[in-house]
């Protein structure tokens, strides 16, 4: 039996790694939903993250744990950079600036060949990830996670949620609230992106474009943005999807995509809402608030 | 002085291909209130559509009006398989976005399906290539069809949404759904007209641009996303004729900043400058004057 789970873990072991990776990153995605900030920044935190701890490790010498924490704070700085003037804007503006941010990073990498070796990209960065260190990781955002939708901060953000102008009239700093969490999504993400840069071998500037961006928010939204394993069910699934379908390589991206579409159509509240189809017809009320289309209007 | 002419002319016809692919995209927006990822892949579309009718040997303005009806067409799929979907069943808005986005790249699968991945181009026709010397500047034939082509657009596009009824009904809906219910506007047909609008200017774009750099892959529509996000930006959310004005101004800084600053800081300087509006003029360069909304 534990050799049959040795050789399982042998042959899987990469796609595990992603999945715990991405699932980390669903979470960073999760924080600034549940705020109802649509962030396309994950791109460029992760690139700030990764960048920044592959110069630390490989250029200063540092050791790992070191340089993630300081890949993961200069991401954080930069989403309290932008966060702090755009987050005053309309939601949608909040998108398109992230997205702006996300292509600036990306365009700077592409450029500052000394340190991020440009267009060719940094190669042979040490392997110093483990499958442990992403599902620490993991473990410890969703602990924190789950604390703060106990908490007083987070019964301020579903508040926030709801509606922010009744939220700010009832005396919760909106502000306040959403810059701190998307710094956290920043934090996260941007440390994402360090333990992605030092399991990969390899980062160059196209591996943290609009499509990465894209790819971190259908993990949340995919998996559903209520609850807190829905992360973690998209992530694992947007993860495993193509493995699964790799048997026709030119078919699966059209699979790919009528996959997803289908779950979007027969589930619009996300993956995880399937349980609450069941507790709607037992009776319960209240989950359907979720799922309102006005709801998320910002 | 020459150069400097030389770039205006270029960057005159690449911007106005650029403002007819935006105005699709903000005519949406304005309408719905969201952001189309799949309006890429019409552009993709409307390259592919008319790359077909040309090898049939169609005439130009014939290629033209595939490239607008199997762009439109596309439009129309995206609102009645997704969009219309996901508004029935109360879907949340991110919701069809992360779908478009699924649409995109199932559509961008099915063009290397059948094109394959190898970039093509539109066969040669001799009339479009003849060039003109200027006072050293040289102007193509092909340049100024371009330009004209899309200045045509433009107008019909402002001629339907400012004298047409549809266009009145656009507007109202854009205003508000409800609004437009209780006074009799059909929401459906006319959220409907807007899909296939945008994704007719979409794939007239394709076809431009296809011509216009002679290069047609499946892979680029998610550029050309990038690029109407940008313009959109600059021009206000929702702002039709601040979409004409902000792709001439990306289409001119992207062609001044490759010839004075560096051509791999092309993308650079159009993201600072989003980055410069959105904290200075939130509503677009174009908000001071131009008040009204799609």
């Amino acid at each position: 039996m534990s050799a049959w789970i040795g050789q399982f873990f042998a042959s899987y072991s990469n796609i595990i790694d992603l999945c715990l990776l991405n699932s980390l990153i669903a979470y960073g995605l999760f924080l600034a939903l549940s705020a109802n900030m649509f962030s396309l920044a994950t791109g460029g935190f992760m690139a700030l993250g990764a960048y920044c701890s592959v110069y630390c490790t490989m250029e200063l010498g540092w050791p790992f744990a070191p340089a993630v924490i300081a890949g993961s704070l200069l991401s954080a700085l930069g989403a309290a950079l932008i966060g702090a003037p755009v987050l005053r804007l309309r939601g949608d503006y909040f998108m398109l600036a992230t997205f702006a941010f996300t292509e600036v990073v990306r365009v700077i990498a592409l450029n500052w060949d000394s340190v991020t070796g440009g267009a060719i990209g940094i190669v042979s960065i040490p392997r110093y990830t483990e499958t442990w260190h992403l599902a620490l990781a993991v473990v410890v955002i969703l602990y924190v996670t789950y604390t703060l939708r106990r908490s007083y901060f987070g019964r301020a953000i579903a508040a926030i949620k709801q509606d922010d102008v009744v939220a700010q009239s009832m005396g919760v700093n909106v502000f306040a609230h959403r810059l701190s969490l998307f710094i956290a999504s920043g934090f996260i993400c941007g440390a994402a992106g360090a333990l992605a840069a030092h399991l990969n071998y390899f980062i160059g500037p196209s591996d943290f474009g609009l499509l990465r961006s894209v790819d971190a928010l259908i993990y949340p939204i995919l998996g559903g943005v209520n609850s807190l394993v829905g992360p973690v069910v998209g992530a694992i699934f947007t993860t495993i999807l193509p493995e699964a379908l790799r048997f026709s390589n030119q078919l699966r991206e059209i699979l790919m995509g009528a996959l997803v579409v289908a779950i979007v159509l027969y589930l619009p509240g996300g993956a995880m809402s399937v349980l609450n189809l069941r507790r709607r017809r037992t009776g319960a009320r209240g989950v359907e608030l979720a799922a309102q289309p006005g709801s998320a209007k910002t | 002085m020459s150069t400097f002419l030389q770039q205006l002319v270029n960057g005159i016809s690449l911007g106005s291909t650029y403002a007819v692919f935006a105005m699709g995209c903000t005519l949406i927006f304005g309408v719905l209130n969201i952001v189309n990822m799949a309006q890429g892949a019409f552009f993709m579309g409307g390259a592919y559509f008319g790359l077909e009718a040309a090898r049939l040997g169609l005439p130009a303005p014939l290629v033209l009006v595939v490239a607008l009806i199997g762009g439109g067409l596309l439009g129309v799929v995206s609102e009645l398989v997704i969009f219309r979907t996901l508004r029935a069943r109360g879907g949340h808005r991110w919701m069809g976005l992360v779908a478009s986005l699924a649409l995109a790249r199932m559509m961008v699968g099915l063009a290397q399906e059948v094109f394959g991945t190898q970039v093509q181009r539109y066969p040669a026709s001799g009339v479009l290539e003849i060039s003109w010397e200027i006072g050293g500047v040289r102007i193509q034939l092909l340049q100024v069809v371009i330009l004209v082509v899309s200045l045509m657009l433009m107008a019909l596009l402002a001629f339907v949404l400012q004298r047409s009824r549809t266009g009145r009904a656009i507007r109202t809906v854009a205003f508000s759904e409800d609004v437009a219910r209780i006074v009799g506007v059909p929401v459906g047909r006319t959220i409907l007209i807007t899909f296939f609008l945008a994704g007719a200017l979409a794939g007239a774009s394709g076809m431009l641009l296809g011509n216009l750099f002679n290069v047609v892959s499946p892979f680029m529509g998610e550029q050309m996303l990038v690029k109407g996000l940008t313009v959109i930006i600059l021009g206000g959310l929702g702002n039709v004729p601040g979409a004409v004005a902000g792709g001439f101004v990306l289409g001119l800084i992207e062609v001044f900043s490759v010839a004075y600053v560096s051509s791999s800081f092309r993308d650079a300087i159009g993201f600072g400058l989003i980055f410069f509006i959105l904290l200075v003029k939130p509503n677009g360069l174009f908000s001071g004057f131009v008040e009204r909304r799609a």
